[in-house]
C-alpha cells in the first residue's frame, strides 16, 4: 500500500521499503543526516500509513478506559493520552495514542502493522457499549518534528502558539475540520496534523515550501527509529507484542493500578508477583559493535535476556539498546551482549539516552 | 578490477588482491557506522565471511571473492567507517589479500557483467 505522498517521496530520491505492507521511504538523504536535521532544525514525517479510528456515542469515555492501561476516564477535553491496549491475558495489542474530543468522542491513533487486529478488537468488544466505531483509514498523518517544528507551523496555523505537548486542537482547512496535535515519537518536540489525504498532501507540499527557511528536510522511517530508540521509546514488534505485557516493557508507566478495571488487569496483577515477570532496560555497550534485535545479553556468563531494538545512535555517537530480561537489574550494572562470535561488555543506564539540552 | 555476485569488488597488483564493497552496496546499506574487520593473518576461502559492515538498520557480511590470506586491513575504517560510503571503490577498501588460488579470478564478473546483474 502507498499512501498519497508516495509519488512525491520518489521523486525527493527516497530509498523506498516496505513497512507493514506499506511502500515507505525508509531515507532521502541518509538516516544519520536526517536524524541530526530533526535534532537541530526540523524535519517532516510522512506516517500516513499509522490507522486513525473514530469512536463516538454516550459510552466512549467508559469503553476506551476499559480497552486501555492508562487512565482515559476525566481526562480533559482536547488532551492525548499514550496508551497500551491488553489482551485478556495480559499481552500487548497494541500501544497507541487516545485523543479525546469531549467525553462522548474521541479517536485513537494505532500501529500501520496493528490496523486490521485493532479495529477488530475494537468491534468484538464494543458489544456492551452504545458506541459508533468509524475507521479513518483512507485519511493522512503528517509530523512536523524538531526545535523550529512549531514556529513552522505556526506561520501556516497560529493556533499552534496555544498548543500545548500532549493536547491538540481541531482547525478549519480548506473546508474540513483537520486537528493539530503537540505529539511526536522523537523527543523533539513538534506537531502532528491529522487530515483527509488530499488535505495531507497539500500540507506537505506546503511545510516543505514555508519550512524551506528554516531548513526543513523530509525524514524517513530509519531515522523516526533512531530518534525514538535515543528517546527509550517502544517500537511494536519489538518492546511490545502479544507476549510481552506492558509492565514488563519501557511503557509500564501507562498501566494504572488504581483504576477500577481495565482489560488484562487481573493477568498484569498476578503477572506482578510471578518471578516470570521480565523488565526491559536501556544498554550503552562498551566495547566496539552494534546490539541489535535477538542478540544474547548474559550477566555474569548467565543469559538473562535478549536485545530488542539497538542501533548506533547519532546523538551520542555510543551503541544503545533496550533489552528485555529477567529479573531486575540496576543502572550501572555489567552485562554482556552477544554480537555474532564475540562477547561485548555493556552497562546498564537510565532511559532515555537522550536528553535535550536547549543550550547544547 | 573485478566483482562477485555478493558486491564486493577486487582489484589485483601481483598476487594481492584488494577488496572493498561496491558503490551499489554501499548506497543500499546506508550510514555505514562500524566496521568489523578481519584479522591479519587470517585464511579465507571464496565466498566466506570476511568481515561486517554495521550501518544504522542492519548488519552485513562481506564476503572474500577469493580465497587467501588476510595481508593488511584498511584501520581508517576503524575511526572512519562512513569512507565506505563516501569513497567505497578507493579509500573505503576494506583488506587486502593474498591469493592462494589465482585461477579464482575467473569466476568473477567483470565490469559490465557486474553493471548488468544490478539494473
Amino acid at each position: 500500500m502507498r499512501t498519497g505522498i508516495y509519488d512525491k517521496h520518489c521523486v525527493l530520491g527516497a530509498k523506498i521499503v516496505e513497512f507493514a505492507g506499506w511502500d515507505m521511504p525508509v531515507y532521502y538523504r541518509g538516516i544519520i543526516h536526517e536524524h541530526r536535521v530533526v535534532r537541530q532544525k526540523v524535519g517532516i514525517f510522512d506516517v500516513s500509513h499509522m490507522g486513525r479510528i473514530h469512536v463516538k456515542g454516550p459510552d466512549t469515555e467508559r469503553f476506551l478506559d476499559y480497552l486501555s492501561t492508562n487512565t482515559i476516564a476525566k481526562k480533559k477535553d482536547f488532551t492525548a493520552t499514550y496508551t497500551v491496549w491488553c489482551l485478556e491475558s495480559g499481552g500487548s495489542l497494541d500501544d497507541l495514542i487516545v485523543y479525546r474530543i469531549s467525553q462522548t468522542e474521541f479517536f485513537v491513533v494505532v500501529n500501520a502493522s496493528n490496523r486490521k487486529k485493532d479495529l477488530e478488537h475494537l468491534h468484538r468488544l464494543s458489544n456492551r457499549y452504545e458506541v459508533i466505531i468509524k475507521e479513518r483509514y483512507q485519511d493522512g498523518i503528517i509530523a512536523i518534528q524538531g526545535p523550529q517544528a512549531k514556529s513552522l507551523v505556526g506561520q501556516v496555523f497560529d493556533v499552534v502558539d496555544e498548543l500545548k505537548p500532549m493536547c491538540f486542537l481541531p482547525v478549519a482547512y480548506h473546508g474540513e475540520e483537520i486537528f493539530l496535535s503537540g505529539t511526536g515519537y522523537t523527543g523533539a518536540g513538534g506537531v502532528e496534523i491529522y487530515a483527509s489525504m488530499p488535505a495531507i498532501v497539500d500540507l506537505w507540499d506546503r511545510m516543505l515550501a514555508v519550512g524551506e527557511k528554516y531548513g526543513i528536510e523530509p525524514i524517513g522511517l530509519g531515522a523516526r527509529d533512531t530518534l525514538r530508540l535515543e528517546m527509550g521509546y517502544a517500537l511494536y514488534g519489538h518492546e511490545l507484542n502479544e507476549d510481552i505485557a506492558p509492565t514488563e516493557s519501557v511503557s509500564a508507566w501507562t498501566v494504572k493500578w488504581n483504576k477500577e478495571n481495565f482489560l488484562g488487569m487481573s493477568a498484569l496483577k498476578e503477572l506482578q508477583h510471578s518471578p516470570k515477570k521480565r523488565a526491559e532496560y536501556g544498554i550503552v555497550l562498551q566495547g566496539k559493535g552494534i546490539a541489535r534485535e535477538g542478540y544474547k545479553v548474559y550477566k555474569e556468563g548467565r543469559q538473562i535476556g535478549k536485545v530488542t531494538s539497538g542501533t548506533m545512535s547519532p546523538s551520542l555517537h555510543k551503541a544503545i539498546a533496550i533489552i528485555l530480561v529477567e529479573g531486575k537489574l540496576q543502572e550501572g550494572d555489567n552485562l554482556e551482549v552477544q554480537i555474532r562470535h564475540r562477547s561485548c561488555p555493556a552497562k546498564v543506564v537510565q532511559l532515555p539516552f537522550y536528553s535535550f539540552k536547549p543550550n547544547a | 578490477m573485478k566483482y562477485s555476485e555478493t558486491h564486493e569488488w577486487i582489484k589485483v597488483e601481483k598476487e594481492a588482491g584488494t577488496v572493498g564493497v561496491t558503490d551499489y552496496a554501499q548506497a543500499e546499506l546506508g550510514d555505514i557506522v562500524y566496521v568489523e574487520l578481519p584479522q591479519v593473518g587470517q585464511e579465507v576461502k571464496a565466498g566466506e565471511e570476511a568481515a561486517v559492515l554495521e550501518s544504522t538498520k542492519a548488519a552485513a557480511d562481506v564476503y572474500s571473492p577469493v580465497s587467501g590470506k588476510i595481508v593488511a586491513v584498511n584501520d581508517s575504517l576503524d575511526d572512519a567507517p562512513e569512507l565506505i560510503n563516501t569513497s567505497s571503490e578507493r579509500d573505503g577498501w576494506i583488506f587486502k589479500i593474498a591469493l592462494s588460488h589465482a585461477e579464482e579470478l575467473e569466476k568473477l564478473l567483470d565490469g559490465e557483467q557486474y553493471q548488468s546483474s544490478i539494473k
